[in-house]
């Protein structure tokens, strides 16, 4: 086993499934019965996350998979890649594959895939099938607040229905 | 496709489509039924209207679930020999109820906030941001997209649609249109007036002044060059592979979404209405709803008939010269008894045996719903060794299963077998009183050809 740090704000479910070297940052929501394993080299994850249930981020490179702040992983979406910036929306059901990258303010629609080594540009959205490739124009800003707002509500009722996994 | 058929029972519907009296299977049902019943009684001669193996078959014929049955006409109808007409308009996304008359002034489109995304047609969400004077905007939650990529910022959250028509009013194009609009009524105007004056006599022509010609038509100011160029390269044919949307923003503007309507169905020769919906949006019930299978006895193929009647009565595979038991089982939908006549078909396919020509069915009742195990009274009467020999294997509430002994003559891809049914019953409803008759019952007579698909004959 590797060791797992917990940032003191940070909300880890007790059923989840952590192996390896896995660092949870501030802020970072990790919802029952998600996966972090970080088979070879470590998973760094940034702050003001939110990973939702069934979603499986894994590092099968030697490399650190880093993911930066305010990024959403939906329900059974799967995180591969070498890593991601900050804000992006992985959406159900979605995947980021092989040694992709994913940049700033990306979304990655539901269902949709990253090709096997594409560094995904900032503000790109992938979506609908068969899957097309957008650049989104909208303000950032917007969706911050949402994240903010939804972030709010799950460090209230989290801790009330479910064990915590205490921040060392 | 009739390869692809499971053992099945199929009805067949008299009607050739939406033609009205081009089958002679169309003429009046008690007619018809009892002239086809006297010569299937004496010669069974009689051909099926259809020949399965032929490509039209399965247009032809569909299960009971997908008929309606006129009550009127007394006759089957199917999807294609109905008349539909709208029964009220709804736009999809918000169900708000649009009356009929404001469905053309709103084009056929939601007036209110439903408007599709032009990047993915998904349905686009009012937004607001936190800045300006206009703080509204369209999102799409799937795309990305927002109108503000266009320009399109609004002041309210309500009401969108009539914003952006007044955004809409400075642009040349719409402007362009409703005066062309203008332009034709008023051509159209002076050229029915003018024709009602030649109609008119002499003296009546002499009287009217002559009527002032139509100035010609001039562009609103402001049509720019630019915007010609623009629509000659849309249409310039050869380029038309080449037609960049992305180089064109206009196109990118998000479309109102689509009225849907509700139908109503008419049977076709006496307008009769067989469906009728709910006028309201959200309700997924129908007023009135004539579907077959609440009029016409429902035929099945039951793989087992009861526990008395052990042996599986459906035996596979068919083989050419190998006697087979065939049930079928009928169900009477009705809370009358009806009387039901069955009459094979001579086919150089298979020799088809019917034991059971006549027989009854006890009415529907809803307390057969609750004491399945029961075994029932009603049907104590009968006698049971008897009605083995008159071919009826099982009586069970309203239905009974008879026997056909089927011995196909030659290999087929899929076995199907003609079968003629008359049936009929007293309607105990209202109508007696009209004809004048004492009685307050009418005979109703039912005929109609079902198709029993069987299989494969090795």
């Amino acid at each position: 086993m590797g060791r797992l740090l917990i940032a003191p704000r940070a909300l880890v479910c007790k059923s989840t499934t952590i192996e390896g070297d896995v660092q949870i940052g501030n802020g970072t929501v990790v919802h029952v019965g998600a996966s972090i394993i970080a088979r070879n080299g470590p998973i760094i994850i940034g702050s003001n996350n939110i990973i939702n249930e069934r979603a499986v981020i894994t590092n099968k490179h030697s490399t650190p998979l880093t993911i930066g702040d305010d990024n959403l992983i939906e329900t059974d979406a799967r995180v591969e890649g070498r890593g991601m910036g900050h804000r992006n929306t992985i959406h159900v059901r979605a995947k980021v594959a092989g040694t992709s990258t994913l940049g700033n303010n990306c979304v990655v629609g539901v269902l949709c895939t990253t090709g096997h080594a594409d560094n995904i540009p900032d503000n790109t959205v992938l979506f609908g099938s068969p899957q097309s490739q957008r650049t989104r124009m909208d303000n950032p800003s917007e969706y911050l607040a949402a994240h903010r707002k939804h972030l709010e509500y799950i460090h209230e009722m989290l801790p009330r229905y479910n064990h915590i996994i205490e921040a060392d | 496709m009739t390869d692809a058929l499971s053992p099945t029972v199929l009805y067949h519907c008299p009607c050739t489509g939406a033609m009205r009296h081009s089958d002679a299977s169309n003429e009046p049902a008690e007619k018809r039924s009892k002239h086809s019943y006297d010569t299937m009684q004496s010669s069974q001669a009689e051909r099926a209207p259809v020949d399965s193996r032929s490509a039209l078959f399965p247009l032809r014929v569909s299960t009971l679930e997908n008929l309606y049955y006129c009550d009127d006409c007394s006759s089957l109808r199917c999807t294609r020999c109905v008349v539909e007409e709208p029964a009220g308009y709804h736009c999809p996304n918000c169900l708000f109820e649009v009356n009929t008359t404001s469905v053309r002034s709103e084009k056929n489109s939601c007036a209110r906030n439903c408007f599709q995304c032009p990047v993915c047609t998904h349905v686009l969400s009012v937004v607001e941001s936190s800045e300006g004077e206009r703080p509204f905007s369209l999102s799409c939650a799937v795309c990305c997209w927002n109108s503000r990529e266009i320009g399109w910022e609004f002041e309210k959250a309500t009401g969108i649609s009539t914003q952006i028509e007044r955004l809409r009013a400075a642009e040349v194009a719409p402007r362009e249109y409703s005066a062309l609009l203008d332009y034709w009524r008023t051509v159209q105007r002076v050229s029915a007036a003018s024709a009602a004056v030649g109609a008119g006599s002499f003296k009546q022509r002499l009287a009217v002044p002559s009527i002032g010609v139509v100035p010609e038509y001039k562009a609103v100011e402001g049509s720019s060059d630019t915007e010609q160029a623009r629509v000659a390269d849309l249409v310039a044919l050869e380029n038309a592979d080449y037609v960049s949307y992305a180089s064109n923003p206009r196109r990118m503007e998000p479309q109102r979404i689509r009225l849907h309507m509700k139908l109503a169905r008419r049977c076709c020769s006496c307008h009769h209405i067989l469906i009728k919906p709910m006028p309201k949006a959200q309700a997924t019930q129908f007023k009135i709803q004539l579907m077959a299978a609440n009029f016409l006895p429902t035929i099945t193929l039951p793989s087992r008939v009861s526990l008395k009647y052990p042996q599986q009565l459906l035996e596979g595979p068919f083989a050419v010269g190998r006697m087979v038991p065939v049930a079928l089982r009928f169900a009477n939908p009705l809370y009358t008894e009806m009387k039901v006549d069955v009459a094979s078909h001579l086919s150089g396919d298979a020799r088809v045996d019917v034991a059971a020509r006549q027989f009854t069915l006890p009415p529907f009742t809803e307390l057969w719903e609750y004491d399945e195990d029961e075994d029932d009274d009603s049907s104590s009467d009968y006698n049971a060794s008897s009605d083995q020999r008159g071919g009826i294997v099982d009586r069970h509430g309203n239905r009974v299963a008879i026997q056909l002994s089927v011995t196909p003559l030659v290999p087929a891809p899929n076995l199907v077998i003609p079968l003629h049914i008359t049936c009929s019953h007293i309607d105990d409803l209202v109508d007696g009183e009209k004809d004048g008759s004492k009685s307050a019952g009418r005979k109703v007579t039912d005929s109609f050809w079902v198709y029993v698909v069987l299989g494969k004959v090795q």
